[in-house]
């Protein structure tokens, strides 16, 4: 959760929230989330299974973007 | 309700925020209505907010304050928003909890404050050059259990 974090920290237009999962079932159900740590980028656009360094989410993020 | 953190645990806390830099706001969202963790979750951030005077801590109700949720793209509860406080003004950078952060989420809401009191990312530069170049919305939502 720490690097979500501090991800966010660097520019106003990232936004990151650490969801507690068996309260938000149903958001958790949604994104098909089974095992965690689970991080949904952009509503669902792309999925990180498991805890990942910093070079591999930046990544996906890097993917995300391209992807729109 | 009796103190959710024992004694050892506030005490290892505090020689955590000992390394506080400069002062954080805490926004607690929860609502009167049915609310499972709500009441649990504000109790648990006052009392870490009352572990380090550089913590400011506010209470919010979604509906009442729905303005001020609506600012801070806050839509459950509870939620947590944790804020730069430079005298009057807060800054905001984007950081929730969304459900009570106790578990493994009590390490991650104890990082996140002492992130945003030392005002640094603790990034590498290459990743920072990337993520301040980006000029669209990014939302990260990583989910965890408390066990």
């Amino acid at each position: 959760m720490a690097l979500a974090h501090q991800f966010a920290m660097e520019n106003p237009l990232i936004q990151a929230e650490a969801v507690e999962a068996t309260e938000f079932r149903e958001l958790a159900a949604r994104h098909f989330v089974s095992g965690v740590p689970h991080t949904v980028i952009n509503d669902g656009k792309s999925h990180l299974v498991g805890a990942v360094p910093e070079a591999n989410l930046l990544a996906e993020i890097q993917r995300t973007l391209e992807l729109a | 309700m009796p103190e959710l953190l024992n004694e050892q645990t506030r005490e290892e806390i505090r020689q955590v925020f000992k390394n506080l830099k400069e002062p954080v706001r805490i926004l607690f969202f929860g609502t009167q209505e049915q609310c499972d963790y709500c009441s649990e979750t504000r109790q648990l951030v006052e009392e870490v907010s009352a572990l380090s005077d550089k913590l400011n801590l506010t209470v919010h109700d979604i509906q009442v304050d729905d303005l001020l949720a609506h600012k801070f793209n806050v839509d459950r509860v509870p939620s947590l928003v944790v804020a730069s406080l430079d005298g009057q003004q807060v800054s905001d950078h984007g950081i929730r909890f969304s459900g009570i952060p106790s578990g493994q989420e009590f390490s991650a809401f104890i990082n996140a404050l002492a992130l945003v009191s030392g005002r640094d990312s603790g990034l590498s530069q290459q990743t920072r050059a990337f993520l301040k170049n980006i000029d669209t919305p990014i939302l990260l939502q990583v989910f965890a259990t408390p066990t």
